[in-house]
Formats: C-alpha cells, structure tokens, sequence
C-alpha cells in the first residue's frame, strides 16, 4: 500500500459519493453473502459454506429496482477467486449503480460524468471518452471474424487492448457475451470502459424477461459443467422480482482500476490495503 | 516427459521451452476480458539470442520447462576461437565459442566466476557477475580537478571492453564496471 495513494482514493470515492448524492442516487447496502453468486461461466466464487462472497452486488441489486426505488448506488467489497495480478486482487472494491427508466446512452453520459468528477477530485482535468464500436476496434486491430471464443477473446487480449490506450467507451458486444444484458439490433446491448488499455467499469441495459434471464443462467451453467466448474445456483428471489424491474440500466465499476488509471500507480496493491 | 507449467506458476524468470529453443519469463500480466477467458500476456526472452518476443496464454494451457542448467564456475583463458571455463569443485573444464557470448566476452575477467548455462547438457551461454574490476589499458590523459557532470571519454580495459569514463580517470587504473549496464561505477583502490 501506499499512503499518498491512499489518499487520492479518499479523495475520489468523497468525491463520487458527492457525484450520487447531487444526482438522487440512493446509497444502499445488499448482503455480501449470498445463495448465487453470478452467471458468468468464467467466474469463480468464494465459499462459505453452502453460500458464497459476492462476485458483485448485481441480483440483490436488481431487487432493490424492483422494490420502486430508482436511482441507487453501492460501493463495497467484492470477491473473485483465481484472480491475481497487477490489475486483479481477490478482494477489491466494486462502485454498482443502476438507473430505472435509462439504457445504456445515459449511462455513457453518466459514467463520463463520474469519471471527470474523480479525475478534478484528485487535481486532473476532467476526461471525454471516445466512443467505439467493438467491430470497429477488431476490423482496426486487422481481426477476422470467428466464431471460436477462445480465439475471439486472444485477438482482444493480444490486439485491441493494448491499442486502447485513449479513454474509450466500447460498445455493441456480440449476443453470446450477453450475460444479463439484452439485446437489440444483433447486439448484447452493453458496454465497457476502458482507461490507459484497462477495462475498469461494464455496463448492461438490463434484461427484463425472466423467461430469457432463466435461459441464460441455464446456458452458463451447462458451460460450467463442461469446464469442470460446479454450476451456480439459478437466483430465483431474482427471476421472481424480475417482471417488477423497471427497464433500467446498470454498471459496475472498479474503484481500484479507476484509482490506479488516475493516479498512474502500476499495482493494485499501491491501491488497496492488503 | 519433463515438467510443465501452469499458467499460475508463471513468474520472471521462469524457463520455458518453445519451438525454438529455451526461453526465460521477463514478463507476465494476468488478464480477463469482461465476459470471457482469463489470460496471460508474457514477454519471453530467448536466453542464446536475447530476442524478447510476446505471447498470450490462456488459463489451463501449459509451457514445457526448458532442459537447462546453471553452474558456477571460474573463467580461465580464451584460446582465440573458445572461451574456457572450469568448475573449481570437480576442476572439470568446458568451452563456449566466442560468437554465442559476443556481448558478454569483453568483460570477462581472469579468475572471475560466471554462471554457465547448459541447454540439454551443453554449456551455451554465461551470465556474468554483476560488477568486474579491470584496468585501464589505454584513456588520454587524465584531467586533474575536472569534475564536470556528465563530461566523459572512452577507456580500454585489460579484459578488451571499452567503457565511458570521466575526465580524470588515468591509464594503470582499476575501474570498477557494472556488467549489467555496461557503465562506469567507480575506480579501485590498488
């Protein structure tokens, strides 16, 4: 850790809570053990007991949407296993917030926003954000089209990525990296966020069906169990709440990455404490 | 079949074996695209040619460890064509020919330990010792009180390398080089 890190990342999460604030969000607090930890295939939970650490606030989250509120925001611990380097720690800090009645447009304007906000907090000039198509970015990178998800994601790793240097916005992701979000013209309507190559927030216009939403947990199971991962229980308290959601859009941020982009610290662990 | 590594035993240094030949890990970053596949981004450094090149390994994939080996031992002569080097515990003796250690040749000092490397059992390459003290066989004449940052001129050394040197370093002097950065540290008292 850091000290003078530290302190930058008192000063920006001050500052984003003051951003929510001004913005009516609503801060909230979801357990951080829960039944169901995520649908995401490639995503390794913590145990405890039958139960696990959250890998984000996202289902409990949703319910909350359902309840009526609107505007809300959470800023906690997450936990992901298998996940250690430079820019991953086993425990970090997620920032989630979700807006009713809004896709994935205003949250580009939202998550721009924020990040100025903390970038002046910490005595930088506030950011734009290129906006960028993920076929555009491959066809710039010289990627061919495939359907093989392993290849698609090394061309992203080995191509796009470190080319991603610029504060950009990167949208229009292909139907099978869906997860939670829905679809619209061909496309996962979702994006993601990327400061100096690193992806550091990823958003989804939320997928209002629970009929579909089942589906999906059903596809990312059964590609568990072909990976030898045990599948994650479907969350049904959310597939019940789910025809209440409003149409919305949410996004999941890591403080950490934000901090290191900002300040130009090269470890995680400058950012935190261990 | 010898031993492989996983992706998370991945550190600098690692010895690894490609097509090509043995490899040593200078770099490595775990990455994970949003939705998908975790990754590691290396950058490996061939360890007879120092070429780095960049490769991408997925979690579950594996390297196969390289057939090396390194042992200590002193340098004693070179003979024209090979540079000759024994082990100072069995006495046992191995030459490498200069063009595979043309960097590091210069700076090899008589009676100095190296490390050798072996690849599949034959004595490749060396790493030198971090520092050697050699001297001065040839510099114009030193200038007294000349202390001026950054002013240099080049010196020959008794090992056969060519460093910069300040003003005021005279010929029969023993310098200190860090064989690392190939630079000047200091000079020794004889």
């Amino acid at each position: 850790m850091n000290p003078q890190r530290l302190r930058q990342r008192a000063a920006i999460i001050r500052a984003l809570r003051g951003w929510f604030d001004q913005h009516g969000y609503l801060e909230i607090h979801t357990p951080v053990i829960v039944d169901s930890p995520a649908l995401e295939e490639h995503l390794e939970a913590v145990p405890v007991g039958q139960q696990f650490l959250h890998t984000s606030p996202e289902f409990a989250m949703k319910r909350v949407l359902a309840s009526g509120l609107c505007r809300i925001y959470q800023i906690g611990p997450c936990f992901r296993e298998e996940e250690v380097g430079v820019h991953h720690a086993r425990e970090f800090t997620m920032l989630e917030w979700y807006r009713a009645g809004a896709g994935t447009a205003e949250l580009m304007d939202d998550v721009e926003s924020i990040i100025s906000t903390a970038a002046v907090a910490i005595g930088l000039p506030a950011l734009t954000l290129s906006r960028r198509t993920v076929d555009s970015l491959r066809a710039e990178a010289g990627l061919q089209d495939t359907l093989n998800e392993v290849e698609w994601f090394r061309g992203w790793v080995e191509k796009v990525e470190p080319a991603l240097l610029e504060p950009t916005i990167v949208y229009n992701y292909p139907t099978w990296q869906a997860a939670l979000a829905r679809e619209r013209n061909g496309s996962a309507d979702r994006f993601e966020v990327y400061l100096g190559g690193i992806e550091i927030a990823n958003c989804f216009a939320e997928e209002g069906c629970a009929d579909t939403l089942r589906q999906r947990f059903e596809q990312s199971n059964a590609k568990r169990r072909a990976m030898d991962r045990t599948p994650h229980p479907v969350d049904e308290p959310l597939l019940a709440a789910t025809p209440t959601m409003p149409r919305c859009a949410g996004i999941a941020m890591g403080i950490e990455r934000l901090v290191m982009a900002l300040t130009g610290a090269e470890n995680i662990a400058d950012v935190q404490v261990r | 079949m010898g031993r492989t590594y996983q992706t998370s035993d991945f550190r600098n240094g690692l010895k690894v074996e490609l097509d090509n030949g043995p490899y040593t890990m200078v770099y490595f970053q775990f990455v994970k695209p949003g939705k998908g596949t975790a990754f590691t981004r290396t950058k490996l450094k061939h360890m007879l040619t120092g070429n780095v090149i960049e490769r991408t390994y997925r979690t579950g994939e594996t390297l196969p460890a390289a057939d090396v080996e390194e042992e200590t031992m002193q340098y004693l002569y070179n003979d024209g064509e090979d540079y000759h080097f024994m082990n100072e515990e069995t006495y046992e003796q191995v030459a490498i020919r200069a063009d595979a250690i043309k960097e590091e040749a210069p700076f090899l000092v008589e009676n100095d330990k190296v490390d050798v490397l072996y690849y599949k059992g034959n004595p490749v390459n060396i790493t030198l010792p971090n520092f050697i003290e050699s001297e001065v066989t040839y510099c114009e004449p030193g200038v007294r009180g000349n202390t001026a940052q950054g002013a240099t001129k080049s010196a020959t050394l008794a090992c056969g390398a060519t460093v910069n040197v300040p003003l005021f370093i005279d010929q029969g002097e023993i310098l200190k080089i860090d064989t690392r950065t190939k630079e000047y540290v200091g000079r020794v008292q004889k």
